[in-house]
């Protein structure tokens, strides 16, 4: 029996009837009066010179209100191309119209004078000397030029002694890597824990692979939108669908030089986000500025194609990965090389390279990652950014070397991995997490060590570790004469995360969860809060509410202990009354009748504040087990068992929480098995659901999930983030599970049936 | 370009409106008659997430122009609940967590009734390949179908 009554309760999420209803408010559903349409020009090439724009066409259009480019973006920042542009889709203009259809008649009718420049769209292409340059200085050392260059100049700086020989030496020794002088970088990352080659000398067994994973878009439900209305003051007012209000107020008050008490954003109803929706250029600014020049409210909505083309999808990579084991099962050493597919601005996530290390005792350990500029748009954060990425290099890898000693891939994972105290490589020292409570969790529920395969069939299982972030928020708390409670604050719900701050604040006052109701406020009215990504919400604004609550809760009890002429020691808050303790006859006062009584006190109102910015939080992971049966015909790949757990610290609604391992999982499953951006010579060549599949419901069984709690020491009642851990070991789950099936193994992503076939057909099959 | 004068019955009320030829039906429900509850993912007839009821049968009001709706009966998601009381399907999504972030949701909603007035006898594998044109990308469909075969199954109960 918990001791809880509303939290660790699956209840009913605060926007249940809204959502059923056709009731929330998203993007796309604010009209207000007067309102035009947007519609951004969009660049037809790749990698092209601009000679000029012609708009004259475009403004002859009847219901045409204005045209805007670069030169109406007064702090300079790029929103659009001025003489270059460098993907297939990048904004050149935009126009605001009376009708949407007129918008993209008039869109149309921008001539764009071209001179096309040779295009590159592979990383591995991008990074040799003949590719061409999408920025200027953009030159990078490998990592053998950058260690030899490292004891260059340490020699260099030592003054005393003459090192010229020496220097002259390794000089010439960097001759021996011209292949490592890198073009179009964008930025790099390097980390290293112990010394891998001896790492390396020392283990039995050493296995080295490249690991492809595509870029793939997040494909939240509902594209881009954004409503902007600037008034004659100087006052904007912008609907934004966005994870980030506050962020999105910044980067328009940066952006268009105007002051942040002059912007109020509202952020309207979500329809998905996973990371992809933090932009403040996409839709924001262009929709301010065409308001701005016309004085009327604008709206400017993506296509699902112009989603595709100009969103911010996640980076593709190709992964270099080493590992040594000894033969007893013990991982020695590993050794990553990562160019990760940025697109044509610096912003991959890089840094997560570093998770090819899992949750594993790795003595020896060495990262280098590059970002590698391309023709193709800038990306951004899809759901746990860069660890699927990396997670798939480093879980398929493991497989590989517990086939070659002979060891039983959760036995293998469990002997490894990292229990409390140990150190983790390059990362201080570990907490206690339920690593092997997980594994071991996901491995009984899915039969695995009784597992059975028939022909073509096969098992998989996989790991991946992600830790939620944190950040800054505010929170306040008004109880009211009839004794309901309100809550206000300034954080996006993303799916659930309303729910839960409710349910906490319930809990603290004792309420029904029922008479909690919750108010998200735009950026005017609410306070500060960080933006929902990174699986903070729960974590910061559960703690911020937990905070507020308590506030509350003082002010309640200071109140209850004048009405009840009785010291707050004597008093406690349950079942929403104020109870004096072990009174005989029982002694009680009510919320409602505190709050009534409050109004005419000198300390006032019952109002309770929450205010949190950082707390260390804890990792979680994520495990899962697929079993599958590919067709060797048609290299279909069926799943016919898909189970994940996840260690949660605490669920504090549990349904809201399966949905959320589910929903994870089968992204993840996508990812291995069926999504990938394409390009061409021209750039993207799938933008639509017919080309870039997704999955559907006819694709997968029913996901099995399973909810392991090993506290969070800093998390409301031990809770993690729990958005992004699921779809970090998927992609390998898959991957290991299509190995078991067919005997090969598949190291480019996604798993499609003609890359099954062609792998038979290789394999002599 | 010249409008066009059609008649709709949305939700059991009559609208004469006039229309301009190209404009899609999904386009006239939220732009013209104002009810914003049916949603634009795509515009290709591919997600589903504008899925309404066109005399009994659902269709992705993305891919029909609004003129050639005249004179038909529509149904969407606003039009589902009756007399305060949400239809099953409504209360069935709430009840399972067939919802995440709910944008999908109306025109899931929308084609799951329509697939239970057809047949509520389905079965989930049925089930799963007849709502194979909605796409939802936060829930994994496990939830969603759990929502379908309760729904469904109190509907041929109730029946």
């Amino acid at each position: 029996m918990s001791e809880y009554t509303v939290v660790g309760q699956t209840v009913a999420r605060v926007d249940a009837v809204e959502k059923v209803t056709g009731a929330a408010q998203y993007g796309a559903d604010v009209h207000p009066p007067g309102m035009l349409y947007g519609k951004i020009v969009r660049s037809k090439h790749a990698h092209a010179n601009i000679r000029s724009i012609d708009t004259s066409e475009a403004e002859k259009l009847p219901g045409v209100r204005a045209i805007i480019t670069q030169d109406d973006v007064p702090s300079g920042r790029r929103v659009f191309a001025t003489d270059k542009v460098l993907y297939l889709g990048e904004p050149l203009a935009a126009v605001a119209a009376t009708d949407p259809d007129i918008a993209e008649e008039a869109a149309e009718r921008i001539k764009i004078d071209y001179e096309v420049l040779p295009v590159v769209q592979d990383v591995m292409e991008a990074i040799k000397p003949s590719a061409p340059r999408l920025h200027g200085d953009d030159t990078k050392d490998g990592p053998s030029r950058r260690e030899i260059s490292g004891q260059i100049r340490t020699l260099s700086r030592d003054k005393e002694n003459d090192h010229s020989d020496e220097i002259s030496k390794l000089e010439a020794e960097l001759e021996n890597y011209p292949d490592e002088v890198y073009y179009n970088i964008s930025a790099e990352s390097h980390t290293e824990a112990g010394d891998v080659e001896k790492g390396f000398a020392a283990s039995d067994v050493v296995v080295e692979d490249t690991y492809v994973i595509p870029r793939v878009h997040q494909t939240y439900m509902e594209p881009h939108v954004s409503v902007a209305s600037a008034d004659s003051s100087g006052k904007v007012t912008v609907w934004a669908s966005t994870q980030g209000p506050f962020a999105i107020r910044s980067g328009i008050a940066g952006t268009l030089g105007i002051p942040l008490t002059q912007i109020n954003v509202i952020g309207t109803t979500m329809g998905g986000g996973f990371g992809g929706r933090f932009g403040v250029i996409i839709t924001h600014v262009p929709a301010v500025l065409l308001s701005q020049k016309t004085g009327r409210p604008v709206r400017v909505q993506m296509t699902r194609e112009e989603e595709f083309t100009d969103g911010r999808p996640a980076p593709g990579c190709v992964i270099k990965l080493k590992t040594g084991a000894t033969n007893d099962g013990r991982i020695l050493a590993r050794e990553a090389l990562a160019f990760w597919d940025s697109g044509s601005v610096s912003g991959a996530s890089i840094g997560s390279t570093i998770r090819v290390r899992g949750v594993y005792k790795i003595p020896n350990l060495k990262v280098d990652a590059y970002g590698v500029h391309t023709n193709k748009s800038g990306t951004a954060a899809y759901r746990a950014p860069g660890a699927p990425q990396a997670i798939f290099a480093g879980e398929s890898q493991l497989d590989e070397i517990a086939e070659r000693i002979g060891m039983d891939p959760v036995k293998f994972r469990l002997m490894n991995m990292r229990e409390e105290g140990d150190e983790v490589p390059a990362g201080g020292s570990e907490p206690k997490v339920g690593y092997k409570e997980t594994l071991e969790a996901v491995a009984d529920a899915a039969g695995w060590w009784d597992r059975e395969a028939g022909e073509n069939q096969g098992w998989g299982v996989a790991v991946g570790d992600w830790t939620n972030g944190c950040g800054p928020g505010g929170v306040y708390v008004s109880v009211h004469e009839d004794g309901s409670v309100r809550i206000f604050h300034g954080s996006m719900d993303i799916t659930g995360t309303d729910t839960a701050i409710s349910q906490i604040i319930a809990e603290i006052l004792t309420v029904p969860y029922e008479s909690v109701t919750i108010r998200r406020g735009d950026t005017d009215s609410a306070p500060y809060s960080t933006g929902s990504g990174g699986s903070v919400v729960t974590f910061t604004m559960g703690n911020t509410a937990k905070l507020a609550a308590e506030d509350a809760h003082r002010r309640i009890l200071e109140l209850a202990s004048e009405r009840l002429n009785t010291n707050v020691d004597n008093l406690e808050l349950k079942d929403g009354a104020v109870h004096v303790i072990s009174a005989e006859p029982p002694k009680s006062i009510s919320l409602g009748e505190l709050a009534a009584y409050s109004l005419s006190t000198t300390g006032g109102p019952i109002v309770g504040k929450g205010s949190f910015a950082r707390q260390a939080s804890t990792p979680a992971l994520a495990a899962q087990i697929a079993k599958v049966e590919v067709d060797p015909g048609t290299g279909r790949t069926r799943v016919l068992k898909l189970v994940a757990s996840q260690d949660v610290g605490f669920a504090i609604n549990p349904m809201a929480v399966e949905g959320q391992i589910e929903g994870g999982t089968v992204q993840g499953y996508a990812w291995a098995m069926m999504e990938e951006m394409q390009y061409g010579e021209e750039g993207n060549i799938n933008p639509g659901f017919v080309d870039y599949r997704v999955p559907t419901s006819a694709d997968l069984p029913t996901v099995e999930s399973v909810i392991v709690e090993v506290p969070a020491p800093n998390g409301p009642y031990g809770a993690k983030g729990v958005g992004e851990p699921p779809i970090t070991p998927t992609l390998a789950t898959m991957a290991n599970a299509v190995k078991d099936a067919i005997g090969i193994r598949i190291t480019e992503l996604p798993i499609k049936p003609e890359k099954v076939v062609d792998a038979l057909k290789s394999n002599g099959h | 370009m010249a409008k066009l004068p059609v008649n709709l019955t949305v939700n059991g009320d009559e609208h004469d409106l006039l229309i301009e030829p190209r404009k899609t039906l999904l386009a006239v429900l939220r732009d013209t008659v104002g009810l914003t509850g049916t949603k634009e993912g795509c515009s290709t007839g591919d997600c589903g997430a504008c899925t309404v009821i066109v005399d009994g049968k659902a269709v992705t009001s993305c891919m029909v122009l609004g003129v050639t709706a005249s004179g038909k009966e529509i149904t969407t998601i606003e039009g589902l609940a009756s007399d305060g009381e949400l239809h099953p399907v409504q209360q069935a999504f709430i009840n399972t967590g067939g919802y995440q972030c709910g944008f999908c949701t109306p025109g899931f909603i929308m084609a799951s009734k329509a697939l239970i007035d057809e047949n509520p006898d389905r079965t989930e594998e049925e089930f799963r390949h007849a709502l194979g044109g909605n796409i939802c990308r936060c829930t994994g469909y496990t939830k969603i179908l759990e929502a379908v075969l309760k729904a469904a199954e109190e509907i041929r109960t109730t029946a």
